[in-house]
């Protein structure tokens, strides 16, 4: 990590000291004052560009926010906004929303996008159809990767005033689904390739933050069985906790050398960009049952109730691991990559792709 | 975390993946002549000194070394990207590969001149071999218990008496860096009194008796020291200091891609039975497995330039050595879940071959070099537990 990098980490960890995670309800679904707090320091912009509207940096700067932040349990859609939906919305040069304004990420398969012109850049869209949205009911804005006639379309749809259906996921993480009935958006054409990159890096904002929850419930689990007292000592002087909290370090371990590999691959333009994402998704969703069941186990009892901090991280990794596509999802979309060039290729792949 | 596996991603090495394609392509002119078959877990099984005299003549054994050693001063992620290649092959590099991975290394670190200048060009040729002398039969994780005893003679020669075990291809190969009690056990300190030996295994009073594993292969010996006098000037490094080299040796034994690549041929069949359609269910289990490797790839990698940073990652490199091996085995259960195929080392079917070769050599893999327990263990010790 970079020195850069290292103050945008202390900057949020700051912030964050302010914000403690808390169990989300239909009374406060989301930590809007933590993503005041964060607007303000200009850091909801990060890795946008400064022409269109953002903050600048580089997409590590962001991917550190998103890690900070996710290993915080902070209840704010800033992996979808800063990892996904503004560089996808700058990459295709539409108007970039205000950074201060939550937009969200959303692959749409059943919403099509008509063109409301005929130009064939960055146009205007009708949208009509049902999405499933996360953070929808919190985010102003979200990107959807829509079908049309043509082909799939990125759309910019602005979702203040449109109802929601209501939804949590197993954290309380607002899920939404939102009806669209002939909403006008902004909106590009996209190559088959654009979209696949579109969804591979919502997968992985999401492996970013199943590795930084990982490592920290690790690191609570560590913690704990060196203060929990049992038969007069901590836990963690005995064998069976210690090979339990080694395996953890294992999968932890695994899952942040195949994020960080990922990122630089999209950091780069690896023409092996959705692969290298799929890896990273794929082998963060693994560890979660191992890690997730590890913490738990060791903690005891008090972990399995909202007494202790532990569940506001194992519950985001329950949920997150099966968002953006699961390992059912994204593991034969990498299989199918790897052999290419057919079964003889598939060394010279795993070589390639991160 | 960062005090247990803090080692940063691994630069990519332009130089790496030129020495990979050439060794590919070496390769498969070597498999087209038919010089070698693949097969699983060829770094214990794959005897072949014709094979390892010509990875020698290319320049690539003792590629890290000196060059005044016969060795080539290139970096070890240059090393890595030659050694993957040749286990994915299923390449035939057993003869030579403890002395190249570690023996070498451990030389270079606490050897004399004259032991250095008298074997690593011969080792870097392919033409010297090497075998590990820790293990006894009453002492395998708990090395420290070791009773193989060397007591100076009158001429200031080492008198030798005891054996080892597990000692991999010890009837093919020349020497044996041995691990003996230089002086009294002390109850104190348990890692006090232990030096190495560099025992050439001609010597008289060596009996070397072959232990056969479980698919009738002949790796494994039992190596017996009886009054077995190995010259003075054969002490490795310094005497009652065998602990700690013993440690930065397994650092090196450790952290290699043999410890997630011994069943690679098992993967690379299965991906050609996969054929040209692949099942949804066959395409999700290479597609998980092909995850876990390359997340190990990259454990492996950063292991890789922190030794070209002069690091000697011990407690990493026991952490990707439990989950590679781990991944090795469950290599084998997730292909039978998804394909029909009975294992059988006579079939005509490569897949049920490689499928039994996997399968009996099972076992060694979280077993060698540490046990999963005793590298968990370690692990817990990075992890500030004990």
């Amino acid at each position: 990590m970079s020195s850069d990098q290292d103050l945008v980490v202390e900057t949020v960890r700051d912030i964050l000291s302010a914000f403690p995670p808390f169990v989300l309800t239909g009374d406060r679904r989301w930590d809007d004052g933590l993503w005041a707090a964060l607007a303000e320091a200009g850091l909801t912009g990060v890795g946008l560009p400064e022409s269109s509207g953002g903050s600048g940096g580089e997409l590590a700067d962001a991917v550190a926010i998103v890690r900070t932040l996710a290993a915080g349990a902070a209840a704010v859609p800033v992996a979808e906004h800063l990892l996904v939906a503004g560089p996808a919305v700058v990459a295709r040069d539409l108007d970039l929303p205000a950074p201060d304004e939550p937009m969200t990420v959303a692959v749409a398969p059943g919403v099509t996008a008509h063109a409301s012109d005929d130009g064939d850049g960055p146009g205007r869209f009708t949208l009509s159809g049902t999405a499933e949205i996360t953070w929808a009911g919190i985010a102003r804005h979200a990107a959807l990767l829509t079908s049309g006639p043509a082909g799939p379309v990125l759309a910019l749809v602005t979702l203040a005033g449109l109802s929601v259906e209501p939804a949590v996921n197993l954290a309380g993480e607002p899920r939404g689904s939102v009806v669209l009935d002939g909403v006008a958006a902004a909106g590009a054409l996209l190559t088959p390739a654009q979209a696949s990159e579109l969804r591979a890096r919502f997968a992985l904002a999401r492996a970013v933050q199943l590795a930084a929850a990982l490592e920290q419930v690790l690191a609570w689990t560590v913690q704990y069985a060196g203060e929990r007292q049992q038969f007069g000592r901590p836990l963690g002087k005995f064998q069976a906790i210690q090979m339990e909290l080694a395996e953890m370090a294992g999968e932890v371990t695994a899952v942040t050398a195949l994020t960080d590999a990922a990122v630089q691959a999209v950091e780069r333009g690896s023409a092996d960009l959705v692969l290298a994402c799929a890896a990273a998704k794929v082998r963060a969703g693994a560890a979660v049952e191992v890690v997730a069941r590890l913490a738990h186990q060791v903690h005891g009892a008090i972990g399995f109730t909202q007494e202790h901090k532990l569940h506001h991280l194992t519950r985001r990794l329950w949920a997150w691991r099966d968002e953006a596509g699961s390992e059912l999802t994204w593991a034969p979309v990498l299989a199918a990559g790897l052999l290419d060039d057919g079964p003889d290729g598939l060394w010279p792949a795993l070589t390639r792709v991160v | 975390m960062s005090s247990l596996l803090g080692l940063a991603p691994a630069p990519r090495s332009e130089a790496a993946e030129q020495v990979r394609a050439e060794v590919r392509e070496f390769l498969a002119a070597e498999l087209a002549g038919g010089t070698f078959t693949t097969h699983v877990d060829t770094w214990l099984s794959g005897v072949d000194p014709a094979f390892s005299r010509k990875l020698g003549e290319r320049g690539w054994l003792g590629m890290t070394w000196p060059c005044r050693y016969g060795g080539h001063e290139r970096s070890a992620m240059e090393r890595y990207a030659v050694t993957e290649e040749l286990l994915a092959a299923g390449a035939p590099v057993a003869a030579h590969w403890i002395a190249d991975r570690q023996s070498g290394p451990n030389l270079l670190r606490y050897g004399t001149e004259e032991q250095r200048q008298s074997i690593l060009p011969r080792i870097a040729a392919g033409e010297c071999y090497f075998v590990i002398g820790m293990s006894e039969p009453d002492s395998g994780s708990d090395l420290a218990s070791i009773r193989t005893r060397a007591v100076r003679n009158g001429s200031g020669d080492w008198v030798v008496n005891g054996a080892k075990v597990w000692t991999s291809n010890a009837h093919v190969s020349h020497y044996a860096i041995t691990l003996v009690r230089t002086s009294p056990a002390d109850p104190s300190n348990r890692h006090a009194g232990l030096s190495q030996l560099l025992v050439d295994l001609s010597l008289p009073g060596i009996t070397v008796n072959p232990i056969r594993i479980l698919d009738g292969g002949h790796h494994f010996n039992e190596v017996v020291f009886d009054d077995v006098v190995v010259p003075g000037d054969m002490l490795l490094g310094t005497e009652g200091d065998g602990w700690h080299q013993v440690t930065a040796e397994l650092a090196f034994e450790r952290s290699g891609p043999e410890r997630f690549l011994s069943t690679y041929p098992l993967v690379a069949e299965f991906a050609r039975r996969l054929g040209a359609s692949p099942d949804p269910a066959g395409l999700a289990t290479l597609g998980r497995l092909s995850a876990r490797l390359l997340a190990l790839r990259q454990l492996s990698l950063r292991i890789a330039a922190a030794l070209d940073r002069g690091e000697l990652p011990d407690i990493p490199a026991a952490l990707v050595k439990d989950v590679g091996t781990t991944f090795e085995g469950d290599v084998i259960e997730e292909i039978r879940r998804v394909v029909e195929v009975t294992p059988s080392l006579s079939s005509p079917d490569p897949l049920a071959r490689a499928l039994a070769e996997a399968q009996l050599h099972a076992p060694g893999y979280t077993l060698r070099g540490g046990t999963n327990e005793i590298l968990r263990g370690i692990v817990a010790r990075g992890l500030g537990l004990r």
